[in-house]
C-alpha cells in the first residue's frame, strides 16, 4: 500500500498544491498557472485538482492533507505586532485579521468544499512555515546530510532559520523573528524603487549591476545591524510594514533623498544605485550566515529555500566562496514550494517513510517538471476544433532539428513541450527561445515579445557538458538559480563613458554587444545559467544539441513563455493566445508546429494589457 | 480545465482518446480515463472475447458515461464487480442522443464479439434525437451552437443527415426560422428565465411536483414525430444486432422523486420491446422502493446526474436481471 499526501500552500502569495507518494514528488503546480492571475494567493482549487489528476487518486483515498503553515501562530504574530505598534496600526490589523481569521482559519472548510474530503486521516495537518521551506529544500536534495538556511519575508514569526537535515530528520536550531526580516528589507527597496513587492524583487536584482553601491553605508548605519554570524536586526523606525500598508515610511524616504519612484516612471541612477546597495547588503548577510552555518553544523552541503533563495546573484557568490562542497536550492523557493515541503515533511516525519536519495547523485525534484503535460492527441484535438493550421513532425530528431534551424535563422520560437515547470523559472517546457549570438535578440524579445522593461536580461540554456565553455562555472545549474560570469575570452569591451559620467539612459549600455553571446550577457558580464542535462529533459536537450550542430554554440536564449504580468502559460490554449498576441514566429505545441503567418486573424476577446496587472 | 472532447466526422464528437483527467465538480471532482477509441471505459475494446468471459456492450449518454463520478463508481463498472467474469464495454457519450449512440455503435462496436447489448436510454434523449443542433459551453463558459448528425424518417426509412457535421460553431442567426426549431434545448426554452429564477430560490422541485411536470411530452402519443424517429432508431439497432438486447429506459430524477408521471414513456418502451422481442428492464419500480430521502441522494445538489449512490442503486436493480440473462444465454435458453 502506498502513502499519498496532499500539500497545500495558500493565502499569502503564490498558492500551490503538491502531491507526494511514498516520499516521491508526483506533481506540484502553482494556482496562478490555471487561474491566469499572477502570484494568485487564493485557495488553489485548480492546482489541487491537477495534483489529484496526476496521481489519479480520489480525495477520500489520500492518506493525509497538510497545510504549509500554522494560522494560529500567524494570528499570534498579527496580534502582538499590532499591540506593539499601537493605534496607528489599526488599518493593518483589520487587513491582517480579515486574512487570518476570515480565510486562513477556515482552510479545512475550503478543502472539503473543493475536493469533498480530508482523506483517510479525516483531519487537516499543519506544519510551520519555515519548516515547510526547510523540508522543501532538504528532502528533494541529493544530500543525505545538509545544513539548511531558509530566508523569506515572514512566516508565522520566523523570517530566517538555520538548521540541519539528516536522513528523515530536520532540526531547525536558530531563527530570526519578525519584524527583523531580510526578505522584507529587500522588498522595502523593491517598493521604493517602484517595483511590485513579492514580484519585482527579481527586477531589482537585475537592475543592480547598472548601479554603484553608494547607499551601502547608509543602509548599514541606519537600517540593519549585521552581526558576525550573519544574524541581523532591522531598525524598524524606517519601515512602514509594521503599522501601514506600504513598505517604507517618511524616515526611510528622507534617508534616500525623497519619495519612492512611481511605478512605470523613468528609472534613474538613484534606483540603480539603491539596487546595487541593497544587493551588496543582502550578499553580505547571506555569506556571513553561510559561514556561520557551516561552523555550526559541520555539514559539507547546504540547502536553501524561502523567497530570498531565489536571489541567484547571491547564490552565485555563495558557490564561488566555496564555503560548502555543494549546495542545492529548492527551485520553487517561495511559498509555492511550501506545499511540496509540507507534504514531504508529513511523509517522512509523520508517516516515517524512508527518504530515498537518488543513487545517481542528482536530486529528486525531477527537473522541477512537475506540472501538467498535454498529450499530442489533446493538442491535435484543440487545433482541430479551432481549425488552426499546423504541421506535425512525429520524429523527435527531425522536430529538434527543425526548431534549431528556425532559431539559428534568427526567429523567435514559443516552445511548449512536456510537463510544465514548478517554480518561477521556465526551464524548457514553457519557454520562448532565441539565438543568443544575435545582439538584437534581447531587444526584440523584451519589447516585441515580452513587452517588458528593456534592461532586463535573458537567461541562457546551455548543454550541461558545455557550461564551462561559456561561463566560469563547473557545476550544474538545472534550475537557473545560479549566476556565473561569462568567460573572459568571450567578453567584449563596452563603452560606458557616457553612462559613467551620469547619463541615466540605460539603452546606451543595453544595445552594446558585451560578448559573442550578447543576448544572454548582462551588463556586468554575468548570466543566469540553466544547464540542460539529457536525462532531465531530452527533447529540450536535443534542440540545443541540434543548434550546436548548426552553429557551434551549445547554448540558446530561454525566457518564460508569457508576456509581462501574465503567469507562464499552462495549456495549449494559453500558449496559442500568447503566441498570437506577440511577435513570435513559430509555436511548437508538442509535435505540432504553427507558423504565425499561416494563422487566421486572431480575434482577441480581451485587452490583455488590462487583464494582466503589470508586475 | 482540459478539453475533453474532439471532433468526430460521423458521431459529431468523442472523448479525446487516451485522456486522463479530473473534472472539478460539486461532488468534489471526479476522475475520468478514456480508452484508445475515445470512450470513457477502463478497457480498450478488443474484438475477440476470452473464453469464460461474458461481455456486455453498454450504450447511453452522460448518465452511462458517468458525469459527476469517477469511472469506478458508475453502474457499468459496478456491474463488473457484482457479476463474475463480466466485462462491460462502456460506450456512454455525454450529451449524445440515441441517434449518435447508434452511430457510435455502428462506427466502433459492430465487429466486437459480445453476449449482450445493453441500450440505456435516458428518457430525455428523445429531445436530442429530434434536434439537428445543440448548444455546448466553450472554454469561456459561453453557449456555442454546433451541428449534430441526425436521422429523418422518410417513408418509414431512416435517412442520416448532417454527416459529417460542420466543425465550426453555427450562429443561430444564420439558421433559417424553420431550422432554428431543431436546436435541441430544454423543455421550455421561452421560460428559461423563469425556470432559472424558480431554481435559484430553491422552488424548482416543489413547482414540478405541484404541476405534475411532464418532462418529455414527446412520449404521450405513439404518433409523435420525435418518438417515431426514436422508435425507428431503436428498432433498427435492436434488429441489426445479432446478440440479445436489453433495453433500459433511465428515468430522470423527476420520475425517481415522483414529481412526474412516467406512464407514457413506460408504455412507449414496452411497445418497442414487444415489437422487437428484446428484453426490457425498467429500473424505476426498484428505485421507488428507496425512501424519498435516499432517492434525493441519487442526484447531486445542483447537477442532476447520478451520485455514486444513484449508480449503486441502478446497478443493484440491474444485477439480478443481467446475471440471469447472461446465465440463460450461457445455457442456451435464449438463441
Amino acid at each position: 500500500m502506498s502513502t499519498t499526501i496532499l500539500g497545500i500552500s495558500a493565502f499569502y502569495h503564490d498558492s500551490a498544491a503538491a502531491i507526494i507518494r511514498d516520499g516521491e514528488i508526483i506533481a506540484a503546480a502553482q494556482e496562478e498557472r490555471f487561474s491566469r492571475k499572477k502570484h494568485d494567493p487564493r485557495f488553489p482549487h485548480h492546482a489541487i485538482n491537477y495534483c489529484l489528476e496526476e496521481a489519479f487518486i480520489e480525495s477520500s483515498e489520500l492518506d493525509a492533507v497538510v497545510f504549509y503553515d500554522n494560522p494560529l501562530f500567524t494570528w499570534d504574530r498579527v496580534l502582538k505586532n499590532c499591540m506593539m505598534a499601537g493605534p496607528r496600526s489599526f488599518d493593518q490589523f483589520k487587513k491582517a485579521s480579515r486574512s487570518v481569521l476570515g480565510i486562513k482559519m477556515w482552510v479545512k472548510d475550503y478543502i472539503i468544499r473543493s475536493i469533498g474530503s480530508l482523506g483517510k486521516l479525516d483531519k487537516l495537518l499543519f506544519t510551520e512555515h519555515h519548516m515547510s521551506h526547510a523540508a522543501s529544500a532538504f528532502y528533494p536534495s541529493p544530500f543525505q546530510k545538509a545544513a539548511i538556511i531558509t530566508l523569506d519575508g515572514v512566516g508565522e514569526w520566523a523570517t530566517t532559520t538555520i538548521g540541519l537535515g539528516t536522513d528523515n530528520r530536520i532540526e531547525l536550531f536558530q531563527e530570526i523573528n519578525y519584524p527583523h526580516s531580510l526578505g522584507l528589507l529587500y522588498s522595502a527597496f523593491t517598493y521604493y524603487c517602484g517595483f511590485k513587492v513579492n514580484s519585482g524583487e527579481y527586477k531589482l536584482m537585475g537592475l543592480a549591476p547598472y548601479g554603484e553601491p553608494i547607499y551601502y553605508d547608509a543602509i548599514r548605519e541606519n537600517l540593519i545591524d549585521i552581526k558576525e554570524d550573519g544574524s541581523y536586526n532591522l531598525n524598524t523606525e524606517y519601515f512602514g510594514y509594521l503599522d501601514s500598508s506600504v513598505m517604507t515610511n517618511d524616515k526611510f524616504n528622507n534617508l534616500f533623498g525623497g519619495s519612492p519612484r512611481k511605478p512605470e516612471s523613468y528609472i534613474t541612477r538613484r534606483e540603480m544605485d539603491m539596487a546595487a546597495s541593497i544587493q551588496k547588503t543582502l550578499e553580505e548577510v547571506i555569506l556571513r550566515m553561510a559561514l556561520h552555518t557551516k561552523k555550526e553544523t559541520g555539514a559539507d552541503n547546504l540547502v536553501m529555500a524561502g523567497g530570498v533563495a531565489l536571489n541567484c546573484v547571491a547564490n552565485g557568490k555563495v558557490l564561488k566562496k566555496g564555503i560548502f562542497d555543494d549546495f542545492w536550492i529548492q527551485p520553487a523557493a517561495s511559498d509555492a514550494g511550501g506545499a511540496v515541503g509540507a507534504a514531504l515533511l508529513v511523509s517522512h516525519a509523520y508517516f516515517d517513510i524512508p527518504r530515498k536519495i537518488n543513487p545517481n547523485g542528482r536530486d529528486t525534484q525531477r527537473g522541477s517538471y512537475l506540472g501538467p503535460a498535454y498529450k499530442p492527441s489533446e493538442v491535435v484535438a484543440f487545433l482541430g476544433r479551432k481549425g488552426y493550421p499546423y504541421e506535425r513532425i512525429a520524429n523527435p530528431q527531425q522536430l529538434a532539428e527543425k526548431i534549431a534551424q528556425v532559431i539559428a535563422d534568427g526567429k523567435i520560437v514559443g516552445y511548449f513541450a512536456g510537463r510544465m515547470e514548478f517554480g518561477p523559472r521556465a526551464l524548457g517546457a514553457r519557454s520562448i527561445l532565441g539565438d543568443p549570438r544575435r545582439r538584437e535578440t534581447q531587444s526584440v524579445m523584451n519589447l516585441k515579445i515580452k513587452f517588458r522593461e528593456s534592461f532586463r536580461p535573458f537567461a541562457p540554456s546551455v548543454l550541461a557538458e558545455d557550461v564551462s565553455e561559456f561561463f566560469e562555472m563547473e557545476s550544474e545549474s538545472p534550475y537557473m538559480l545560479l549566476v556565473a560570469p561569462v568567460r573572459k575570452e568571450r567578453c567584449l569591451p563596452m563603452n560606458l563613458r557616457k553612462f559613467q559620467e551620469g547619463d541615466d539612459n540605460m539603452s546606451a549600455v543595453i544595445t552594446q554587444s558585451r560578448s559573442d553571446i550578447p543576448a544572454v550577457t548582462h551588463v556586468d558580464y554575468s548570466a543566469r545559467v540553466q544547464t540542460v542535462h539529457p536525462s532531465d529533459k531530452p527533447d529540450y536537450y536535443h534542440v540545443i544539441k541540434k543548434f550546436k550542430d548548426l552553429t557551434g554554440y551549445g547554448i540558446i536564449v530561454n525566457t518564460s513563455f508569457n508576456v509581462r504580468g501574465e503567469p507562464i502559460v499552462c495549456s495549449p490554449q494559453d500558449a496559442y493566445r500568447c503566441f498570437m498576441r506577440t511577435e513570435m514566429d513559430l509555436l511548437v505545441l508538442e509535435d505540432c508546429l504553427l507558423w504565425k503567418e499561416e494563422q487566421p486573424a486572431f480575434e482577441d476577446t480581451e485587452d490583455w494589457r488590462k487583464t494582466y496587472e503589470l508586475d | 480545465m482540459r478539453q475533453s472532447f474532439e471532433y468526430h466526422p460521423v458521431i459529431g464528437y468523442r472523448f479525446i482518446p487516451g485522456l486522463k483527467a479530473r473534472i472539478p465538480h460539486e461532488g468534489g471532482g471526479y476522475l475520468i480515463r478514456v480508452n484508445d477509441c475515445g470512450f470513457r471505459c477502463e478497457r480498450n475494446f478488443i474484438t475477440e472475447k476470452k473464453p469464460g468471459i461474458r461481455r456486455v456492450l453498454l450504450f447511453g449518454d452522460s448518465f452511462t458515461a458517468g458525469d459527476g463520478v469517477s469511472n469506478k463508481y458508475r453502474y457499468g463498472d459496478l456491474l463488473e464487480k457484482k457479476i463474475p467474469n463480466l466485462e462491460v464495454y462502456n460506450f456512454g457519450l455525454p450529451g449524445a442522443g440515441t441517434d449518435q449512440q447508434y452511430l457510435a455503435y455502428k462506427e466502433y462496436a459492430t465487429g466486437i464479439k459480445h453476449d449482450l447489448l445493453l441500450i440505456a436510454v435516458q428518457v430525455e434523449n428523445i429531445r436530442r434525437v429530434a434536434g439537428h443542433y445543440r448548444y455546448w459551453l466553450n472554454e469561456r463558459g459561453e453557449q456555442v451552437c454546433y451541428a449534430k448528425p441526425y436521422y429523418e424518417l422518410v417513408d418509414g426509412t431512416l435517412i442520416l443527415r448532417n454527416v459529417p457535421p460542420r466543425k465550426e460553431p453555427i450562429h443561430e442567426a444564420d439558421l433559417s426560422k424553420e431550422e432554428r426549431k431543431f436546436i435541441a434545448v430544454g423543455r421550455f426554452p421561452k421560460l428559461k428565465k423563469m425556470v432559472k429564477l424558480v431554481t435559484r430560490v430553491g422552488l424548482k422541485d416543489l413547482a414540478q411536483k405541484a404541476i405534475r411536470y411532464q418532462l418529455a411530452p414527446e412520449y404521450n402519443s405513439p404518433d409523435n414525430p420525435a418518438w417515431q424517429i426514436m422508435r425507428a432508431i431503436l428498432e433498427e439497432w435492436i434488429n441489426n444486432n445479432r446478440q440479445r438486447v436489453l433495453l433500459m429506459p433511465l428515468p430522470p430524477y423527476q420520475y425517481v422523486e415522483e414529481m412526474g408521471d412516467p406512464s407514457h414513456y413506460q408504455a412507449r418502451f414496452r411497445e418497442v420491446a414487444s415489437a422487437t422481442g428484446c428484453m426490457l428492464h425498467d429500473p424505476l419500480p426498484d428505485l421507488l422502493k428507496y425512501s424519498l430521502e435516499e432517492r434525493r441522494g441519487f442526484r447531486f445538489q445542483k447537477d442532476v446526474h447520478l451520485t455514486p449512490q444513484g449508480h449503486a442503486a441502478l446497478a443493484t436493480s440491474l444485477t439480478p436481471i443481467l446475471e440471469k440473462l447472461l446465465d440463460d444465454l450461457e445455457q442456451g435458453v435464449h438463441k
